[in-house]
């Protein structure tokens, strides 16, 4: 006779044993539970688990006799099964296959294998997903320009960028070598917001991919900055159009940031209005919203809402709390930018200082300006 | 061998359609679907225990007594991982192939489709991100990350006589160094554009951890320098990394790859740039604060990005070699002598190229593994694709110093009857293992 007595009683169970997909009450996700089998049995597999329940990606295919591994989880041993929680959660639109095989038990009526294959519906929705803003925004760029930003108006995913974007030349076909490979996509955290960076090596003068293509961009010529809709989102989706930003290309600016040619347009005591800075040319968008700080008379920060806008040559701080009257100070940072990379304290690639010189400086910039009942025109310094 | 399986007779409310043999997909209950599609929106996760307190994985470096450090660009962290004994495998035993022939073998076939079938999805939804060699078990790991959105799933994985296990980061004594983004002076705001430094580049050395890294808004060139065991803040260096030109041109470089290296009993930091040269500093002069210019010893050429930036002694002439893999063409090798010999650029002069400088030792070799790690002095292992196949990753070894496998390329002694000027065939029964 064979298979393994346990029991006074050989037990035939009425009901199969059965796959099911449950939802984790846990928290998000699914698992897999064995269900329908007798104590005896769940005795008898107990410490075989990890062979008795076994989870894998249906369509791996083995390429040799190592077939590809089993996906990891927590087994629990239940009053009628097993249940198995996977690591890592089973992903949408993926075909996966679960396993019963009780043979281990040896107990007769329990031949064969259970198999139970299910995927979780993606979620299929319309493209909606486009590019919604290019900084800088202006459509007259500098030669020597450094970087884009572009946002999305969703997550996106990595590893798409090289493929679909492009600065094209005017007569509309790619400009080769303009755009820096960079190592790892540089996105923000939301990954709505890349950068594209245009190639250092040929924007730093003298650096050898410098001295054999030359400047990214030529001055006087006119580019497109181009976005295949082939772009996709962290859904898998993909633009819903494509999208290009024409510019003009004007001369190099090789020049620190100028702070004494801000404008400075203070607000009145008791009020909530802005405190105005306008610059004679386009700043970084991004580093406009943490190279610039505003202190009050007691010397700390002030909070408020920060606005930019006129091709990023306006910067606007809305406090939370109304003006108080007295001696304020905007504080520069020295790692702000400009669209080409320079500093308030050197240019992109300046002029090469002997190690002798005076040691770099870092200090934050201070532009005084002061609150009054009345507006007063200050000039910054 | 597969049974369809029995229609359940209960029709409970929290089970889920009927299975069949080909992938049928389940009628989710309206809030399911709805909690499911948010969760995608959202694009948060709840991370898995096996990755314990990574948020991503990315680059690896072993330090003292089995110390894995990780750089982790979303949580914004270098994490370190104190394995024990339980943690690694020795391979003691493992095939490595035959030397003398130029025979790798390989280690995993179909790396990334094992990969993927581990972590619960698809070959294309993966990416390995680093790959280094435990010293003392021969043990290769490595950092993977499943998805490629805002939120995904690091892995740290360990190969095991063929077979990939997960290491489970959840209860191995932890610590970690956060890597500081510019104190926020500025107004705190709701949709600010977030910073993020992406760490290109984690090594150990000699109770110091360094970390390079790329801005995605400051055009920044930051080099960390933190002191192992992590304390805190206080024992990290930063420094800035300017690059000179010529004598012409002064402008900031962030490091892509880098390497410390004695030479003549002085540590060296050996980094490439973003924009392709290969430059020198001496580890005294990367001080906190400072802003510190490398010495130019080279380029590696337009277009290109260094992959793995590596020593390795050479069996035959018993000579050091720096290799750098790059991904746009093949490894360039110099010799670790002419590294430290070759001046720096000069003052309105051309990079020496030429049999003074660099040029006298550096040769340009044909591998082309996504990864590489030396294992022993006579093999490394890689990363590679398989000719044949568009997505097929495999991980093998490659014997040391030429980096050539017979299988790849065509040669005599291919042919059993072909001509053998080098005695490979007295070879041939020759197996090199752990």
């Amino acid at each position: 006779m064979t298979g393994q007595i346990l029991a006074d009683r050989v037990e035939v169970p009425a009901i199969q044993p059965a796959l099911v997909i449950e939802p984790n009450p846990s928290g998000a996700g699914w698992r897999v539970r064995a269900h329908n089998l007798s104590p005896a049995i769940v005795a008898a597999v107990a410490e075989y688990a990890q062979s008795v329940l076994r989870v894998q990606v249906a369509e791996a295919e083995g390429l040799d006799d190592e077939g590809p591994p089993d996906m990891p989880g927590d087994y629990e041993i239940l009053g009628d099964g097993i249940r198995f929680t996977p690591q890592f959660p089973f992903e949408q639109g993926v075909p996966f296959r679960a396993i019963l095989d009780l043979r281990v038990a040896g107990l007769p009526g329990l031949a064969g294998v259970r198999t139970r294959e299910f995927l979780l519906p993606r979620e299929v929705r319309a493209a909606d997903t486009t590019v919604s803003q290019v900084f800088p925004s202006g459509d007259v760029l500098p030669e020597n320009l450094l970087r884009f930003y572009v946002r999305f108006s969703n997550p996106m995913r990595r590893g798409w960028a090289e493929d679909h974007i492009a600065i094209l030349g005017p007569d509309g076909r790619p400009v080769p070598d303009v755009l820096y490979r960079a190592p790892i996509e540089l996105w923000d955290r939301s990954m709505t917001c890349l950068t594209v960076l245009l190639d250092p090596g040929r924007l730093k003068r003298g650096v050898g991919p410098n001295r054999m293509l030359g400047a990214p961009l030529e001055a006087g010529g006119r580019y497109t900055l181009a976005i295949a809709s082939g772009m996709l989102d962290a859904c898998g989706r993909p633009l819903q159009r494509d999208f290009k930003k024409s510019f003009c290309v004007s001369k190099a600016v090789r020049q620190p940031i100028a702070i004494e040619e801000w404008t400075v347009a203070p607000p009145t005591t008791g009020g909530c209005d802005p405190l105005e800075l306008t610059f004679p040319r386009p700043l970084d968008w991004a580093e406009l919203y943490h190279g610039i700080a505003v202190a009050s008379p007691t010397g700390l920060p002030m909070s408020g809402r920060i606005d930019i806008d006129m091709g990023e040559t306006r910067w606007r701080l809305t406090p939370d709390a109304p003006w108080q009257a007295g001696a304020h100070a905007i504080r520069v940072a020295p790692a702000l930018e400009d669209i080409c990379g320079n500093t308030p304290y050197a240019p992109f690639d300046g002029p090469f200082r002997p190690a002798e010189a005076a040691p770099r400086q870092t200090a934050t910039r201070l532009v005084p300006f002061a609150v009054t009942p009345i507006t007063v025109l200050a000039a910054g310094q | 061998m597969n049974v369809p399986s029995a229609p359940a007779l209960h029709s409970r409310r929290e089970t889920l359609g009927l299975g069949a043999k080909s992938g049928v997909s389940l009628a989710l209950a309206e809030s399911f679907l709805g909690a499911a599609s948010a969760q995608a929106a959202s694009g948060e996760i709840k991370l898995p225990r096996s990755a314990g307190p990574l948020r991503s994985a990315g680059q690896m470096a072993f330090g003292p007594d089995s110390v894995l450090f990780v750089g982790d660009i979303t949580g914004a962290a270098v994490h370190a991982f104190a394995l024990r004994d339980k943690d690694l495998t020795p391979q003691t035993g493992v095939a490595l192939g035959n030397f003398h022939n130029f025979e790798g073998v390989d280690l995993v076939r179909g790396l990334d489709v094992k990969l993927a079938a581990l972590m619960g999805t698809t070959y294309d939804n993966i990416v390995i991100n680093d790959m280094v060699v435990h010293p003392a078990t021969k043990q290769v790991l490595l950092s993977v990350e499943r998805g490629h959105g805002p939120s995904v799933i690091p892995a740290i994985v360990k190969v095991n006589r063929g077979r990939l296990e997960l290491l489970n980061l959840d209860g191995i004594p932890h610590t970690k160094a956060a890597i500081q983004n510019e104190p926020a002076e500025s107004a705190r705001l709701e949709f600010e554009p977030q910073r993020v430094y992406a760490i290109t580049d984690v090594k150990y050395y000699n109770g110091e951890v360094f970390v390079t890294g790329i801005s995605n808004q400051r055009f920044a060139s930051t080099l960390y320098r933190i002191r192992y065991p992590f304390t805190g803040q206080k024992a990290t260096s930063t420094v800035e990394i300017w690059h000179p030109v010529h004598g012409e041109f002064e402008t900031r470089a962030p490091i892509i790859r880098e390497l410390v290296r004695e030479i003549r009993g002085e540590p060296h930091l050996f980094a490439v740039y973003g924009c392709t040269p290969l430059v020198r500093f001496p580890l005294a002069a990367l001080k906190d604060g400072a802003h510190v210019r490398g010495d130019t010893i080279g380029e590696l050429g337009y277009g290109s990005n260094p992959l793995d930036m590596l020593t390795f002694n050479n069996p035959f002439d018993h000579k050091d070699y720096l290799l750098v893999t790059i991904d746009v063409r093949g490894a360039s090798q110099i010799a670790v002598a002419d590294l430290e010999t070759a001046p720096a650029e000069q003052t309105g002069g051309p990079i020496d190229f030429g049999p003074g400088g660099l040029g006298r030792t550096q040769r340009n070799l044909p591998i082309r593994a996504e990864h590489m790690a030396i294992l022993n002095p006579r093999w490394a292992v890689v990363i590679w694709r398989h000719p044949k196949t568009a997505y097929r990753m495999d991980l093998g070894t490659l014997m040391v110093p030429y980096f050539f496998d017979r299988r790849l390329g065509m040669a005599e002694m291919n042919w059993p009857d072909g001509p053998d000027p080098f005695q490979y065939r007295e070879h041939r029964n020759e197996t090199d293992h752990i």
